[in-house]
């Protein structure tokens, strides 16, 4: 697959040459007047700003899309809202509140008022602090599993998000639905990226 | 696909009844109904058609709104098979309603269920693996359990009959203790499975690593397709190209002309006649208006799966039988078996970066048992033996990186480290106390008993267990692995989904259930087919047994007809 051709023809890489304002500025020249172009089902607005804030550091648009242009932010949204019951939305919303609370008692803001620098501080933080996923097989994790921290699970909703998104998964990664035949050893060189599916 | 007939209202009388359109089931109704036998097939739930009842065959993660998600109002109606972590919106429609029909584990035990037409044969592994006489007389040999009254000469041709209908592709291997099935050509291992295969099976003296032997087409075969390497096989496969009963024995039972299946048939019980001493049909409840119907046949072929065939036989209480249909011996109900599962190790592969994968292979690698097979490989801690599954592919968990931004989104494009695992499937020994009960105080939707579950596995496959790790643990290091973790998730038994025994074949009327060809003892026109009817667990998937046993069975049940012996 010609995947710059076919990124071409949805115009993503139309103004690669240039580093694209991301969603994050965005936000940043509205912090006092936090506005959502979407409407959350479970969010509230503020935490709605935290969560694309995180998903656009996490993985911001590039020569590819990033987790905001796929909406990544609405769709974790949605999961939270309709697959959630009231217990893990409750710890979701105490989770945000933490994660904020962290970030204003270091820095002395919430985790949108705060400067870039001090953001990616938080982050570096965070990836030392919030545990990493056991392998799994066949679905299940194994062995004993440690406490997986809200930054390591929000980072991986994002990344979910972002490859089972339409755009990504036909577009950007490898998209076969139907092999045919299964070659066992083939040059990475020949495939390229990852397969979606 | 013509439409099955599903009208039996009108007729209630059959040459043939089988309950539960599953593995067994589908190859009972097949057989019966070749044989001229006009058959009735009781499925619990409703009519899936193949292909035109698999609507999410095609779907790719955007098509559905959650992606995969389950709302919570899902997760309770499957409260007990997402503990299995395999429902998603992509199969959820082929999990039974857990609320609709409730157990009670009285030790943890998972009991997975699929009530519809096909039961469970939508779903499984297709691991196709045959017995040996190492599995058949190993009761007698060590004293648990009783001796099973057959051995491998019995069963070996009914496994070639119907390997060559059902499809099965594997590689042959001469091991004594792994028949050779009638295969059709091989999977392919990728370049790190054979890799791992020929630095394990230098390492190890009479180890072997082989490509799953499975029930999936590698060629066109009777009019099926062959696989396509989608991997999407538990949402049916329009193809064709894996073993189930909806594309495989339940076409051919409906072009025999001599099937009626009749869809929310909940079976009740089996009525039998003291002065007959044979049962003379089977009473339902219909699902949906909850009128009881009674059908009659001349044979009734039980096939509602391992523990509902049970459940069915200890609902059928008569003057003769107090405690159940056939439980003279007092044996229905016991020695519930199933495989460890989970348990064993994965490790990290380095060295083939530069190489990837081409389609989504729906199977991995096995090894076969190797303790226990003769006298230099018996083990001082445990009976009987293991095999493993695994494989090895492009995996890692981006989402743990300790890296975020421009860099970390271009490298998660790019496929993560090869993984390889090795899990291993324990023999459960048959033990008397590993029961279930009727349970009057917990009632389904239908107002019948349930089962109360009481099993676990005991000191000798925790011992297995051990071992399993251990040896998974030192081939992965010979192989050169890194980063490798061994791991016992100590699974109850039920996550094998292996679930066998309850209601065994035996030599002796007084310590078994059924005979030598899976008649009940005393009541010779009732035969049982289905998981229940296990003597031993072997370690080794057991479906395909199920397949030969039946057929082998259904040819029995013809001949005596033919005789009027039953």
């Amino acid at each position: 697959m010609d995947r710059r051709s076919a990124l071409k023809k949805t115009g993503l890489i139309a103004g690669a040459a240039v580093v694209m304002p991301s969603m994050l500025s965005i936000l940043q020249s509205c912090k006092n007047e936090p506005r959502l172009t979407w409407q959350p089902e479970f969010f509230s607005a503020e935490e709605a700003q935290t969560i694309a804030t995180l998903l656009d550091m996490i993985l911001p648009r590039t020569e590819t899309p990033g987790a905001l242009d796929v909406k990544s932010d609405i769709f974790i949204d949605k999961v939270i809202s309709k697959t959630y019951n009231a217990e893990g939305q409750k710890y979701m919303r105490d989770e945000i509140a933490a994660f904020n609370a962290n970030c204003l008692e270091h820095f002395g803001a919430n985790f949108v008022d705060l400067e870039q620098d001090k953001r990616i501080e938080v982050l570096k933080e965070a990836e030392k602090t919030s545990g990493k996923f056991n392998p799994s097989i066949w679905g299940i994790t194994i062995g004993e599993q440690e406490p997986i921290g809200f930054y390591r699970s929000m980072k991986s909703m994002a990344i979910w998000s972002y490859f089972t998104s339409e755009e990504i998964g036909e577009k950007v990664l490898n998209y076969d639905p139907v092999p045919g035949t299964y070659d066992g050893c083939k040059p990475l060189a020949e495939i390229g990226n990852r397969w979606s599916l | 696909m013509a439409n099955y007939n599903i009208d039996a209202k009108k007729d209630l009388t059959y040459d043939a009844i089988v309950i539960g359109s599953g593995i067994s089931g589908g190859w009972a109704a097949k057989e019966l109904t070749e044989k001229g036998l006009k058959t009735l097939v009781l499925e619990r739930g409703r009519i899936v058609e193949h292909v035109k009842d698999y609507p999410t065959m095609n779907l790719d993660p955007w098509d559905t709104e959650l992606r995969g998600g389950l709302t919570p109002e899902q997760k309770k109606k499957h409260q007990v098979s997402i503990r299995s972590n395999w429902v998603g919106t992509d199969t959820e429609h082929f999990w039974a309603d857990d609320e609709a029909n409730p157990y009670t584990e009285v030790k943890p035990f998972l009991w997975l269920r699929g009530h519809q037409m096909g039961g469970r044969s939508l779903l499984w592994g297709k691991q196709t693996y045959r017995w040996s006489d190492l599995d058949f007389e190993a009761n007698a040999k060590d004293g648990h359990g009783v001796d099973w009254p057959i051995r491998y000469k019995d069963i070996e041709p009914w496994y070639t009959y119907v390997e060559k209908f059902a499809g099965i592709s594997g590689e042959p291997l001469g091991l004594p203790q792994l028949p050779d099935s009638h295969f059709l050509p091989p999977m392919e291992l990728n370049c790190v499975e054979k890799h791992v295969k020929s630095r394990i099976e230098k390492e190890f003296d009479g180890r072997h690593m082989i490509i799953g032997r499975c029930a999936h087409l590698t060629v066109p075969h009777n009019g099926r397709g062959q696989c396509q390497n989608r991997n999407r096989c538990s949402r049916g496969c329009p193809f064709g190209a894996y073993f189930s009963s909806n594309s495989v024995t339940l076409p051919a039972a409906h072009a025999s002309g001599n099937l009626t299946i009749r869809p929310y048939s909940i079976v009740q019980s089996l009525m039998y006649d003291d002065k007959k001493e044979k049962v003379t049909g089977v009473r339902i409840i219909d699902a949906e208006t909850n009128e009881d119907i009674e059908y009659s046949a001349k044979i009734v072929f039980c096939n509602a799966s391992t523990l509902s065939t049970t459940q069915i036989l200890m609902n059928s209480k008569s003057n003769r039988f107090e405690n159940g249909l056939g439980n003279d011996s007092g044996e229905l109900g016991h020695n519930l078996m199933d495989h460890t599962y989970r348990v064993g190790a994965h490790g990290r592969v380095e060295g083939f970066d530069d190489k990837y994968y081409k389609g989504r292979r729906p199977n991995g690698i096995y090894i076969p048992r190797y303790w226990n097979v003769d006298e230099k490989s018996k083990s001082d801690t445990f009976l009987r033996g293991f095999g493993y599954q695994g494989g090895g592919y492009r995996g890692g968990n981006p989402a743990n990186s300790e890296s975020f931004g421009a860099d970390f989104k271009d490298s998660i494009l790019k496929p993560g480290p090869w993984e390889f695992f090795i899990t291993g499937f324990a023999e459960c020994l048959p033990y008397h106390d590993n029961q279930v009960h009727l349970n009057k105080d917990v009632l389904d939707k239908w107002g019948q008993p349930t089962l109360a579950i009481d099993a676990e596995f005991k000191a000798n496959e925790k011992a297995a267990n051990k071992q399993i790790q251990e040896d998974a643990v030192e081939m992965l290091q010979k192989a050169g692995l890194k980063d490798i973790t061994g791991f016992d998730n100590e699974h109850p038994p039920g996550h094998g989904v292996h679930e066998m025994g309850t209601a065994r074949m035996g030599r002796n009327p007084k310590t078994s259930v059924l005979n030598g060809f899976n008649q009940v003892h005393a009541a010779k026109n009732v035969f049982v087919t289905d998981g229940a009817c296990m003597t031993s667990s072997s370690c080794v998937n057991p479906s395909l047994t199920y397949m030969a046993i039946t057929a082998r069975a259904a040819n029995h049940a013809v001949s005596e007809l033919k005789k009027m012996n039953i």
